[in-house]
């Protein structure tokens, strides 16, 4: 087990070694800055867990193209480089090796998830004082009773969810491919089209449309009320999510174990 | 584990009957090789004659489509970790990741092998001679620099094998040079065996003891070069030069003597040479001189290839 941790390490070395990781960590931590600093100044009503709120809202988008980019290169990177000779003439089994990339994508995603977090939550404590609103209904006029600061951690929670299954995604397309462009161009596509057409695709009648996978990956709509359209549940939403990340995991390792490295 | 006796006697790569088809075409077909310890093993084809097949195959890249391949005695197949943890190997160019350090590169593939210590990875940067430019980005690194690089974290953890698939691609007269001096060093005291493959036919001639030749993914013959046996045992051919060529070449016909300017040319090994000339000499003819003509690798090679283009 601690053998298996060096791997893990020797991938995110290969992650936070590069700049454009801390020039995407930076932005973040920028734009909450500024987005909070701005509103501070320029408007009197809002208070720190509005502004919580709005930048979650926002910047969860933001984390969503982060965490695809750098899961797009995470595979295909190696094979575009050739390090994937390199990497795998080790002995390890080529699922372990596999494994040590997607836990340190999981953890990219988790230090951005949590320094959006921290950081809004610090700064915004500082920059309007402590709100003590007793719940998420008082401080953001949401259908949701819960206190606002754990209603801030279940949306993070859920988020959080939202992108494992973009990362388990675009790791896939990546490891598909062996393109880090064209995983990170097909992942946005899906992604985003997918939101835009789930509006659309909700409002039709059929039963198949409860199964697609866009549908299910803003799950925070769950925090105000238990049934959304359809009826769905988040535990339907959860169960069909389950499904798509068992296929997707499943194609990428069956992929990665059984590819000759030919480049 | 094997017994120290086994390991000794045992060579330390046998491919069996490695097979590789893709598709309808088969790449690599029945290729049965042993290969002896402590040797610079040569692996010498043609482009696309299947060499860098077979070493993905070897490394585990490929996968087999039949055969196997069993490195100290572990199956590439079936016991890959086992089988691998013996090998070093650069497949191809020495990819690094460019955005790492030297240092750092080294750093990443120690970890993936247990028991390699921050001292080990400083004596094998010493060794390779990057002390000065260990600390800079692989991207400024010259493609001589970045073999050596590659080098060294193939030998960091003290592999048996050293599996260098065209080391010598894009090296200057003097990088090649100093490779083959170190592989051959390799290979003497460490008892290493080095396989290497490449279409440099010249070259291969004085890195190697052995060279294995392979045509169209078939294996045509495995031939010693640096033959530490007597002169002998394999006959060659030998070049009389004599003052009366037409005598000589009657009187050895029973050898296969062909006329050759000024001499005769006859097949012979070590005492057939001797007993050539004393009887050339009782026949009353002058012998000037006795040449035995080592062909170069690259006459037996095209020779054996039917003269196919190489390079």
């Amino acid at each position: 087990m601690f053998d298996f941790l060096q791997l893990v390490r020797n991938e995110n070395m290969k992650i936070y070694r590069r700049i454009g990781t801390w020039i995407m960590l930076g932005i973040i931590l920028l734009l909450v800055i500024v987005s909070s600093s701005l509103t501070r100044w320029l408007s009197e009503k809002e208070t720190m867990w509005t502004v919580m709120n709005g930048i979650d809202q926002l910047m969860y988008y933001l984390i969503t193209i982060f965490t695809v980019v750098i899961s797009a290169e995470s595979v295909a990177g190696e094979f575009s480089s050739g390090t994937i000779k390199l990497l795998l003439i080790r002995p390890w089994s080529r699922s372990k090796i596999l494994l040590s990339k997607y836990i340190s994508l999981l953890l990219f995603a988790l230090v951005q998830t949590l320094l959006m977090f921290v950081s809004s939550f610090v700064l915004n404590l500082i920059l309007f004082g402590y709100n003590d609103s007793a719940t998420a209904n008082e401080a953001l006029g949401v259908l949701n009773s819960a206190h606002p600061f754990f209603y801030m951690i279940q949306a993070y929670v859920l988020d959080y969810i939202g992108l494992i299954m973009i990362v388990t995604f675009s790791f896939m397309l990546s490891t598909i491919f062996r393109s880090g462009g064209l995983a990170i161009g097909l992942s946005m596509f899906i992604y985003f089209f997918g939101l835009i057409a789930s509006g659309i695709l909700m409002s039709l009648k059929y039963k198949w449309v409860e199964y697609l996978l866009f549908l299910h990956l803003n799950l925070k709509q769950y925090l105000q009320s238990s049934e959304i359209a359809h009826h769905m549940t988040l535990g339907f939403s959860l169960a069909v999510l389950a499904g798509y990340y068992i296929i997707f995991i499943g194609v990428t390792w069956l992929i990665f174990n059984k590819r000759d490295v030919a480049t | 584990m094997h017994s120290s006796f086994d390991s000794i006697e045992q060579p330390i790569v046998r491919l069996q009957q490695v097979t590789k088809t893709i598709g309808r075409r088969t790449i690599i077909d029945g290729l049965t090789l042993d290969l002896p310890r402590a040797e610079v093993f040569g692996f010498l084809g043609p482009n696309g004659s299947g060499k860098t097949t077979t070493i993905r195959m070897m490394v585990g890249l490929m996968s087999l489509t039949k055969g196997d391949v069993l490195i100290e005695g572990h199956s590439i197949r079936t016991d890959y970790e086992q089988a691998i943890r013996h090998v070093g190997a650069i497949v191809e160019n020495p990819e690094m990741y460019k955005y790492l350090t030297g240092f750092q590169n080294l750093l990443h593939f120690s970890r993936m092998v247990p028991g390699i210590t921050r001292q080990r990875i400083d004596e094998v940067v010493e060794l390779v001679g990057l002390k000065s430019r260990i600390n800079d980005k692989v991207k400024t690194y010259s493609l001589g620099m970045r073999q050596r690089l590659g080098v060294a974290q193939a030998i960091m953890h003290k592999p048996t094998l050293l599996i260098l698939d065209e080391p010598t691609n894009g090296l200057d007269p003097a990088g090649i040079r100093e490779l083959r001096d170190y592989l051959r060093k390799l290979a003497k005291e460490e008892g290493i065996t080095v396989f290497v493959s490449s279409h440099l036919l010249s070259e291969m001639e004085l890195m190697c003891d052995r060279v294995a030749i392979i045509q169209a993914g078939k294996l045509i013959d495995v031939r010693s070069i640096r033959s530490d046996k007597p002169l002998g045992e394999e006959s060659s051919q030998v070049l009389f030069e004599v003052d009366q060529p037409d005598k000589a070449v009657l009187l050895l016909a029973e050898h296969g003597a062909e006329r050759e300017e000024d001499a005769a040319l006859v097949r012979a090994d070590r005492e057939t040479i001797a007993q050539i000339n004393a009887s050339l000499v009782a026949a009353g003819i002058k012998v000037y001189g006795i040449r035995v003509l080592n062909k170069s690798l690259e006459d037996q090679f095209l020779e054996m290839t039917g003269g196919e283009q190489v390079v």
